[in-house]
């Protein structure tokens, strides 16, 4: 067995397209670096990296051509007043909205619905951990498969109820567990061919209550009892919704201590 | 009649014709599978409770279009083939990266010693020292890094906790992980003999830090002690060793107390392992120890200013970021949980 980063490519295994909103801050590089770190290990996975920036910035181009991956390197800036959330309505735009829309986007113009490729659809935050466990779990995906998050929700994880025949029957959360759809964004993956079937599903923009925004996209794919339950029937917890402090940059001062051409 | 019979007959093989056969087959039989399968195993993830045994016997070399199983059972055995979590093969010319981790249970600790080793996962010859704040070392440690399939060592070693409560004002507590730390330099100490010529370069990451790859092949140079900008310490976006024309450490470029004998983080460095051998005495300071001083404290022991060697390219390139990880909000879990305490997270 011959060491690679990333495994060759197999022409029999479906495509994991992963969908990754970012933004500019100063721990971004450090995200990125450690999910690639993670994603160079899983086969035929394939990095769609979608920048909330006018242009897409030098130094995730740098970052995406260093590391080895497929990838694609798309980005569209969510306007600054959907960003505040000037809407008279009590809502918001969660953050990377328009990016993952984009993302499908890319991928309803890049595939034909006649012939689909093998494949599915998960969207990663980049702050995020995930096991290697997780990708060959929802990598044989026929419509949406589903398996509990961790650090959501105010619980430990957060996770699908699954009935004795193996069939999503309910949420298990503390908040709001009569959503139709009571989970995570890192807690499903859509088949590439179901995303193609209907292109009219999308994140939706506006008018979104909080801990909604999976409920607007995936009610037009899939009703409950079409779910498949995944990590052994959803006992298992592959995938944690970790988030990072943000470093205090104090002694940066108000001209800036540090070189500003040196990359962070 | 006379003739079918006759055939039959010698067609018919003798019982001890059989036997010996079966005698010289089955050993040979036994023998390819044994050394097949140990050979495929550990390609394949471990799958922890569902018949993951069985799931791997099928899998193990198999070609899944030969088997008529039902589609599920097919789906599972191509699955099961390409989830690969093996370290890059081990080279007899590169020399050893001794990764020192103390780590100490938390919700996170999981999440975070996961990403830590998909990192770990591409560093060729990486010997995984991982030391548990623990009286035990426990389950979860003991699995995960089983199933990581990377070349470690598991320890452990409780700091006291009524440390906290003891008479000496200035320094209530030992610093976090300084036990670990040493506890490791002197495993390290224990098994390897100071003439030995294997050589090795000794690195202490924390377990919430990020990693990129370049770094360990950087360090891996390292001769005595050799350092590097690290991100995210100071209150400063990097703090960085100053590096003069001639390639020499002369100082240091931090706002916090930059006339610290090494104003380094403990990422920031790497220690050659002969030097770790010859000086056997030097270990993180453990108590009165100031804020900032504890790198200070081990190198001190171990080098001067001059015999740095820098590296990042002159260290003006940032190849590792302290990343602190946010706690979790389990408000929801109430008094008395409302999550199952057996799914692990």
């Amino acid at each position: 067995y011959v060491y690679s980063r990333p495994p060759p490519w197999s022409d029999s295994l479906p495509t994991i397209f992963v969908i990754t909103p970012t933004y500019s801050r100063p721990v971004q590089k450090a995200e990125l670096t450690r999910l690639a770190n993670t994603f160079l290990h899983v086969q035929n996975l394939h990095w769609v990296v979608v920048e909330d920036s006018p242009r897409r910035t030098n130094l995730v181009s740098n970052l995406l051509e260093k590391a080895g991956l497929n990838f694609t390197h798309l980005n569209v800036e969510t306007p600054k007043s959907l960003k505040l959330g000037l809407s008279w309505i009590p809502s918001h735009t969660p953050r990377g909205t328009l990016q993952r829309n984009l993302g499908l986007h890319w991928l309803r113009d890049s595939f034909s619905n006649t012939s689909p490729p093998e494949g599915v659809v998960y969207f990663a935050d980049d702050d995020n951990t995930y096991s290697l466990e997780l990708f060959e779990e929802m990598r044989y995906t026929r419509r949406v498969s589903v398996w509990p998050v961790a650090f959501v929700g105010g619980l430990r994880y957060e996770s699908p109820k699954v009935s004795p025949a193996g069939k999503v029957v309910g949420w298990k959360t503390v908040f709001d567990p009569n959503r139709p759809f009571a989970i995570d964004m890192a807690g499903f993956a859509i088949s590439i061919k179901l995303i193609l079937e209907k292109p009219q599903a999308s994140f939706k923009l506006e008018g979104v209550k909080g801990g909604y925004q999976e409920t607007s996209l995936l009610k037009d794919l899939v009703t409950m009892d079409g779910l498949e339950p995944k990590a052994a029937n959803c006992t298992r917890v592959l995938v944690w919704h970790t988030r990072t402090e943000r470093p205090t940059l104090v002694n940066e001062g108000k001209r800036g201590f540090t070189d500003p051409r040196v990359e962070v | 009649n006379e003739e079918l019979w006759v055939q039959s007959v010698l067609e018919m093989p003798k019982r001890r014709d059989i036997l010996a056969i079966v005698l010289i087959v089955l050993p040979w039989t036994l023998l390819i599978t044994v050394w097949h399968q140990s050979t495929i195993a550990p390609l394949l993830a471990v799958h922890k409770d569902d018949g993951g045994d069985s799931r791997r016997d099928l899998a193990a070399g198999l070609d899944s279009k030969e088997y008529c199983l039902s589609e599920r059972d097919i789906v599972e055995v191509v699955r099961t083939e390409y989830v690969y979590t093996r370290p890059p093969p081990w080279s007899d010319t590169l020399p050893t990266i001794h990764v020192i981790t103390p780590t100490y249970s938390r919700p996170v600790q999981k999440a975070e010693l996961t990403r830590l080793a998909n990192t770990l996962l591409h560093v060729p010859n990486l010997h995984w020292i991982l030391v548990e704040d623990s009286q035990r070392r426990t389950p979860l440690i003991t699995r995960l890094l089983r199933d990581t399939g990377l070349n470690y060592t598991h320890l452990n070693v409780e700091t006291p906790r009524n440390y906290k409560l003891r008479g000496d004002m200035r320094d209530p507590r030992i610093p976090r992980g300084t036990m670990q730390r040493n506890l490791a330099l002197r495993w390290l100490r224990e098994t390897f003999n100071r003439n030995n010529s294997q050589p090795g370069i000794v690195y202490f990451a924390d377990d919430d830090n990020t990693y990129s790859l370049e770094l360990f092949e950087e360090m891996r140079s390292t001769r005595k002690v050799s350092v590097w900008p690290v991100a995210f310490v100071g209150g400063l976006r990097y703090e960085a060793p100053k590096v003069n024309a001639a390639g020499k450490v002369y100082g240091w470029k931090t706002v916090f107390d930059p006339h610290r004998p090494f104003a380094i983080d403990m990422a920031g460095f790497a220690v050659n392992l002969r030097l770790i051998l010859q000086r056997s005495q030097a270990y993180f300071k453990l108590r009165g120890v100031k804020g900032g001083y504890q790198e200070s404290s081990l190198l001190r022991e171990l080098v001067t200013l001059n015999d740095l060697e820098p590296k990042a390219a002159n260290c003006t390139k940032i190849l590792v970021w302290h990343t602190r990880t946010e706690k979790p909000v389990l408000v929801n879990e109430g008094k008395k949980g409302f999550t199952d305490p057996n799914v692990e997270i």
